[in-house]
């Protein structure tokens, strides 16, 4: 009856984190809360406790210190949000693995239920939060934590297929992490390439429970497979269980843009904006897609609401900036668009290397738009210069835009030069080859076009049959040495980085670990990976280099055997 | 549109001031749970009246979650709601850490009765929410206990709070009833002073479905304790 002899649940007791010895970070706009938590935390025993009155405050804190544990408020007033606090946190690597981020809001969040898997904190608290609360939440992270961290460190490593592994072991050993781990599964079998085995796991998961983040994820599976009308029924029947489940929008729209209704999509992402009007990629989207349509007034309001919110966002670009001057050249206001042109040169220039190329290829579209064809012929010209002067060249979508542009202000002999690189570094790529040809046939230059798109492709096909050839003959050594050339040659084709990797690796299978090729290796594969990420390739080698190793675990499983596979026969012939 | 059942000024607005009500609840909640930490009900005079106080807080809070629930339309699909994985432990523990002051400083006992390794899927957020409720509930009617009873039966996870008080009035049995059966025949549920609790807590119960069943609300007399029963049922 006295209440001293209250009974305590068993579960936070399993085994004792040292939670005193934690560094600890609080952030809230609300003094009174700071304090509130403050107090909580010392009668957990803690000493070292830093507090943050606003977002900026504690990034400048997460700048310079690293802590174990940081509780902040989802809401912090003006500025940063507790999300942004949160993604700009992960993105420049200012959280251990270990550290846990606890969000705490005054209700059941919307963001909690969104299902956008990047970034989400370790658990959302809601308020009032008691000690017991505190105590309790944070040692079940904990433990958490400690069941995901060997698949967390694969998955850092980009090793999908051995991540994929280790949840199996994890399962086996967690019943009351298998959703969770089963999640995790699928998702590292979508991006190592191997949609059927992660629609295995997304539907042993139906089979216990209606998850709609499984049942959205059958239907992007779907969507990658093409099947577009399959894919738009599953996400409406997504959204119509769960409102707020915002990713199953932007998927609905990607969908309807795969079945060329434009307009359904940008009504799609219309809604999702204004359910969740505070993300960056979204407004950027909408803005996008409202351009593509012509609707000037609406794509320029979804554009500067993107720099609005993305003045606090690690996650804004300078795409926002390049959209918005589109508008002002379409409404005849060129002289606003150089102004954001300029902004955002000054404003990116640091982190985007491209920022200038992109910035005149617009002011360019601005000018021709606007109607003024000696300006965008003096961008144009401007533009061929600083193409003159740097040896290599943009991302494909850049390169198709400048090539567009060129030619449509005159200029001809660069716009070529930029087609036939596009070619020869995705020559196994029809979709593309077929939006190059367009962009001759505009030109006027149909036929001149299909001759440079022929030699193209075989100029980068003949590179890649020759280390083939030198592979399959034995002569391991000179088949390494000439996919080294050939990738100076064609620097971004993807095929040609995978056979460049396979080659080393066979190497190695073959004549012993060497630790500079196998740095090489990794490199390479880092890099079509950014090129496209997703690629079933890329899952399988990753694996295979870690493999050989010294020290590391035999490739053990389904997955073994194809570590002693040849390499793909990448012949065109 | 479909989104907002109001303006989104007003939704704002209402946000922005719920944000800063619970920031004052919670300073005031864990102020007085410090200072009946540090006090003892043999020495400090008020100690009592800073128990109700807390009581009273508590009240407070689950009257604005509530409301702020019923003006997201819980029980609609626009009402975040997400299902995890749970063990009951987890839950029981959530609960006793927001309730233990509470019952300690009015001299309750608290009974936990449930399978620490039972694992079931919940909105952990919006359960935590209906049993603290619950208990907050069951201070007002119990004489000196609480039990909080955690169990499968029939393939239903049942969550049950109850006292050895006297036992729910009759008005709040046909509230709890009337709450469970929809708001058209609720006679005297919205308007007793219990029903916003009941409306929320039932409508909770119902957004957990699994195949063709659906979790439920019950009130009834009785139970282990011989007072007032709250029986939740989740699928």
């Amino acid at each position: 009856m006295n209440a001293a002899a209250m009974p305590v649940p068993t579960a936070a007791t399993i085994d004792q984190v040292d939670w005193p010895s934690k560094n600890y970070l609080v952030v809230d706009d609300f003094v009174g809360v700071r304090q509130l938590l403050r107090e909580s935390l010392r009668s957990l025993g803690a000493r070292n406790i830093d507090q943050a009155s606003s977002g900026g405050e504690a990034m400048g804190l997460l700048g310079r210190i690293r802590y174990d544990v940081v509780l902040c408020d989802f809401n912090l007033g003006e500025g940063k949000n507790g999300q942004q606090v949160l993604e700009e946190a992960r993105i420049r690597n200012l959280l251990l693995p270990s550290s846990v981020f606890l969000m705490v809001s005054a209700e059941k969040s919307v963001e909690s239920v969104m299902g956008a898997a990047e970034h989400q904190p370790d658990a959302y608290l809601i308020k009032p939060i008691t000690e017991g609360v505190l105590l309790s939440r944070l040692n079940r992270v904990w433990h958490k934590k400690q069941v995901f961290r060997m698949i967390d460190q694969a998955c850092a490593e980009k090793d999908y297929l051995r991540a994929a592994r280790l949840c199996d072991e994890a399962i086996a050993g967690s019943r009351v992490h298998e959703i969770e781990l089963l999640r995790m599964k699928a998702r590292l079998f979508e991006k190592a390439g191997e949609p059927t085995k992660a629609r295995e796991a997304y539907e042993r998961v139906l089979e216990q429970r209606e998850y709609q983040w499984a049942r959205a994820g059958l239907a992007k599976i779907r969507m990658a497979n093409g099947e577009f009308e399959q894919a738009r029924q599953l996400f409406q029947g997504v959204i119509a269980e769960n409102r707020y489940y915002i990713d199953a929008y932007d998927q609905l729209a990607l969908a309807y843009q795969g079945m060329g209704q434009f307009e359904e999509a940008c009504a799609v992402l219309e809604r999702a904006a204004r359910l969740s009007p505070n993300s960056v990629p979204r407004q950027r989207n909408l803005g996008q897609a409202n351009l593509k349509l012509g609707n000037v007034a609406m794509a320029e309001k979804a554009f500067r609401k993107c720099m609005a919110i993305g003045a606090w966002s690690i996650r804004k670009t300078p795409d926002a900036y390049f959209g918005l001057a589109r508008v002002c050249g379409l409404k005849n206001d060129p002289k606003e668009a150089l102004q954001l042109l300029q902004a955002a040169v000054r404003e990116f220039g640091a982190e985007h290397a491209d920022i200038h190329l992109r910035a005149k290829i617009t002011e360019g579209l601005v000018y021709h738009e606007s109607g003024d064809y000696r300006r965008a012929r003096k961008a144009g010209d401007e533009l061929e210069e600083m193409l003159r002067l740097r040896p290599d060249r943009p991302d494909v979508a850049t390169c198709m835009e400048m090539a567009t542009l060129l030619f449509a202000v005159g200029v001809k002999d660069s716009p070529v030069e930029l087609l036939c690189y596009v070619i020869r570094n995705n020559h196994d790529n029809p979709l593309l080859l077929d939006e190059v040809q367009k962009i001759f046939e505009k030109a006027r230059m149909a036929d001149e076009g299909a001759e440079l798109i022929r030699s193209s492709k075989k100029e980068a096909s003949d590179l890649m049959n020759q280390g083939v050839l030198l592979w399959k003959t034995g002569k391991l050594s000179e088949a390494v040495t000439w996919m080294r050339n050939a990738r100076l040659a064609v620097p971004n084709n993807q095929r040609i980085l995978f056979n460049a990797a396979q080659v080393m690796i066979s190497h190695m299978q073959q004549l012993g670990y060497d630790e500079a090729l196998a740095a090489e290796a990794h490199q390479v594969l880092l890099h079509v990976d950014r090129l496209l990420p997703g690629q079933q390739r890329f899952a399988q080698l990753m694996e295979q280099l870690a493999a050989l190793k010294p020290g590391a675990e035999e490739v053990a499983g389904e997955a073994g055997p194809e570590s002693k596979q040849e390499p793909e026969p990448a012949s065109d012939a | 549109m479909d989104e907002m059942p109001q303006s989104n000024e007003l939704f704002l607005f209402l946000a922005s001031t719920a944000h800063d009500m619970k920031n004052s609840i919670s300073v005031l909640s864990g102020t007085l749970e410090g200072l009946l930490a540090g006090a003892s009900p043999e020495v400090d005079a008020t100690y009592p009246q800073m128990a109700h106080m807390l009581y009273q807080t508590r009240r407070l809070n689950d009257n604005l979650m509530q409301l702020l629930a019923l003006y997201k339309q819980v029980g609609k699909p626009g009402y975040p709601f997400d299902i995890e994985q749970l063990e009951v432990a987890h839950l029981v523990e959530q609960v006793v850490g927001l309730e233990r002051m509470l019952l300690q400083s009015r001299s309750i006992a608290l009974e936990l009765d449930y399978d620490p390794h039972l694992i079931w899927h919940l909105d952990e957020d919006l359960i935590v929410g209906v049993v603290s409720h619950a208990i907050n509930n069951a201070v007002h009617y119990t004489r000196d206990k609480v039990r909080l009873a955690v169990a499968e039966v029939d393939g239903y996870l049942e969550i049950r709070v109850e006292d050895n008080g006297d036992g729910f009035p009759q008005a709040m049995l046909d509230a709890g009833a009337a709450a469970m059966s929809g708001v058209a025949n609720g006679v005297n549920f919205l308007t007793s002073s219990a029903g916003l609790g009941l409306y929320f807590s039932s409508e909770v119960a119902k957004m957990h479905r699994h195949r063709a069943r659906q979790g439920s609300l019950r009130l009834e007399n009785g139970g282990a304790c011989g007072g007032g029963c709250f029986v939740l049922r989740l699928p």
